[in-house]
């Protein structure tokens, strides 16, 4: 399947994104590869949104996307609760920060799609309010 | 009970346009509502301006969608009307989709997370989008859906919220359904398709608490949402103007004197007659007449624009480019072909409440048929009456025209069998005479007062029409052809050209 590369703003959102998320204090999630974090905040306003299949759906396109971008995200897949596994084993932390960048970018670039640049930036900085684009 | 001593009931704003009007006012605050009908004909967008006109972040909105349209894709689609506001998201309007509950854990589930979700927001309005899914996974218990909809009724109420269930129903299943007898109000939306036109019509079948206009409302849907058109056209309970003695001209003296003195003041009149008579032209001397009497002026036109109207009407010494200019007349073009009579109304009322227009003409009624939608032209002739009626209550005089087919062995007043609708009403005509074919007025009807008898021959010149003396010597006139009565009497007319001539 041929890849779509998400377009420069939201690839360098997803990116500040990751990194405002690793630079919080939360010990509770020290072990927890950043994306997954990242993903597991937004799950909860999906889920209430579209349900928890439909953040399920949501996950596994963009991963499917991801995927085509960057082939060292084979190995991860979507339990069916709709969380992550397969995130410890992504390589050098070079290719594991690329991999979280677009997998991140590439649910931040389906929102977009469907619901707009506006509506997506509005559910992450409910999910991140001192965050700012 | 004293008046003082009942409750009161607010009323919400719809965010609607027109449907305020419609209900009596706006919704009544914590009444529990249904939104019914068919797929795509506007319940969602509805239920989505309602909200976002009234939902606050202290009293916010909640809408649940179960197993309809998934709420992404009901954003992305709202959002593209100009009523949706994306601040309020998740401040004051709040998404929850309550699908995975029902299928896991039926309606039990369902009335359990409402429950929390209202506990834990204080919401003023709730919506569950659509309730037809919800009811229709237990549709073979009928206890257990009454069951269901009576606490949640009781929830909702006693929380204090306005709510809104969303559901395709059909007419036929009004009959001893739980749901609509526990509703205090019940919004029935319909949409069909007559040849190749869309009719969207709404009815309020029931609201408990305050009176509604009854009957079938047109609505439209678009860029803004909806938009509603009250059959009373808004001027319901406002209290008719008593007729005037003054008379307004028509611009020209021979007719004026024909009416008893010109057009009584609030009067509806019809001018009848086949294509080249003049009718248009008449229309237009009695808008410019009004005009040089400081009378702001309407002038709705089917089949010309109005640049064309104004340049016509310059051809024969009628300026209407200065007043329209100077905002003392507006010409409304309506041309698209599915409108209805209604929303036709509505426009010709904004500008009549817009220039305090005093003098409309309406060019031609048929022009105006042919604009509506063909569901709307079997009402053409109850619609025309309500229009009329509610205009002149409020002091507007009309001028309408009507293209009649002519006919050689009697005279029809009207296509439409429409002339008990109007005042007065003044038929031109061809006739035939020493090879030639001619023109003549008469005035067959003045509802308030006496009108001349004459059957008097007019031409149409540079300077508009012109009105000959009364056309004597000849019998059957009003046939068309005329046979040659009294020899010894004058056999034709002089004009007031001729005349001028000699």
């Amino acid at each position: 399947m041929k890849g779509r590369t998400p377009s420069p703003k939201i690839r360098e959102l997803a990116q500040r994104l990751l990194a405002y998320e690793a630079a919080s204090d939360n010990l509770s999630d020290s072990n927890m590869p950043t994306v997954l974090r990242v993903s597991e905040k937004l799950r909860r306003p999906l889920s209430t949104l579209v349900g928890s299949s439909g953040f399920r759906s949501l996950l596994a396109r963009a991963l499917t996307l991801a995927k085509a971008q960057v082939p060292g995200l084979s190995a991860v897949e979507i339990k069916p609760d709709g969380s992550l596994e397969g995130l410890h084993d992504l390589g050098n932390p070079g290719q594991s920060a690329e991999a979280g960048i677009m997998l991140t970018a590439q649910l931040l670039g389906l929102l977009v799609t469907f619901i707009g640049e506006g509506l997506m930036l509005s559910l992450v900085f409910d999910e991140w309010p001192e965050f700012r684009a | 009970m004293i008046p003082q001593d009942r409750v009161k009931i607010n009323k919400l704003p719809t965010g609607v346009p027109g449907l305020d009007e419609i209900l009596g006012g706006g919704l009544p605050e914590f009444s529990f509502n249904i939104i019914a009908g068919a797929p795509g004909c506007g319940k969602t967008t509805l239920a989505h301006q309602f909200i976002f006109a009234n939902a606050t972040p202290e009293r916010p909105a909640l809408y649940f969608t179960v197993l309809g349209e998934p709420a992404l894709k009901m954003l992305r689609y709202q959002q593209q009307y100009t009523f949706f506001d994306a601040s309020k998201l998740n401040r004051s309007v709040h998404f929850i989709n309550l699908s995975q509950v029902l299928l896991e854990r039926g309606l039990t589930g369902i009335l359990e997370e409402i429950t929390k979700e209202v506990e834990a927001a204080n919401p003023g309005i709730v919506v569950v989008d659509s309730f037809r899914t919800v009811v229709r996974k237990v549709l073979e218990n009928e206890v257990q859906i009454q069951g269901f909809v009576q606490q949640l009724g009781l929830l909702l109420t006693s929380w204090e919220a306005t709510t809104f269930l969303i559901g395709e129903y059909v007419e036929s299943e009004l009959r001893d359904n739980p749901i609509f007898t526990v509703a205090d109000g019940l919004f029935w939306l319909y949409q069909t398709v007559e040849r190749n036109s869309v009719v969207r019509k709404l009815q309020i079948m029931k609201l408990r608490g305050q009176a509604s206009v009854p009957g079938m409302h047109t609505f439209r849907i678009t860029d803004h949402g909806l938009q509603a058109f009250s059959r009373t056209l808004g001027l319901a309970g406002r209290k008719n103007k008593a007729p005037g003695a003054k008379r307004l001209s028509m611009g020209i003296p021979e007719l004026d004197e024909m009416l008893g003195g010109g057009i009584p003041e609030g009067d509806s009149l019809l001018i009848a007659g086949s294509s080249g008579t003049g009718k248009s032209l008449l229309a237009t001397q009695f808008i410019a007449a009004g005009l040089r009497e400081g009378q702001p002026g309407i002038v709705a036109v089917f089949e010309e624009r109005p640049e064309e109207y104004a340049a016509r009407a310059t051809s024969f010494g009628l300026d209407l480019n200065t007043p329209m200019k100077d905002g003392n007349l507006e010409v409304i073009y309506l041309r698209p072909l599915d409108l209805s009579v209604d929303e036709t109304m509505q426009e010709i009322l904004d500008a009549i409440k817009k220039k305090g227009a005093k003098r409309l003409v309406i060019d031609s009624l048929a022009g105006f048929e042919m604009a509506l939608a063909p569901g709307f032209r079997t009402d053409f002739r109850e619609s025309l009456y309500r229009m009329i009626y509610s205009l002149t209550g409020i002091g507007v005089t009309i001028l309408s025209t009507v293209e009649m087919e002519e006919s050689f062995t009697e005279l029809l007043f009207s296509t439409y069998s429409i002339s008990f609708l109007t005042d007065d009403i003044i038929r031109l005509r061809y006739v035939e005479i020493e090879g030639q074919l001619r023109k003549v007025l008469m005035v067959v009807k003045m509802r308030r007062g006496a009108h001349s008898s004459d059957i008097r021959e007019y031409e149409i010149t540079s300077q508009g029409v012109i009105i000959g003396e009364r056309l004597t010597g000849y019998d059957r006139l009003i046939t068309g052809i005329p046979r040659l009565g009294d020899e010894s009497a004058p056999k034709k007319s002089s004009s007031r050209r001729q005349a001028a001539e000699r």
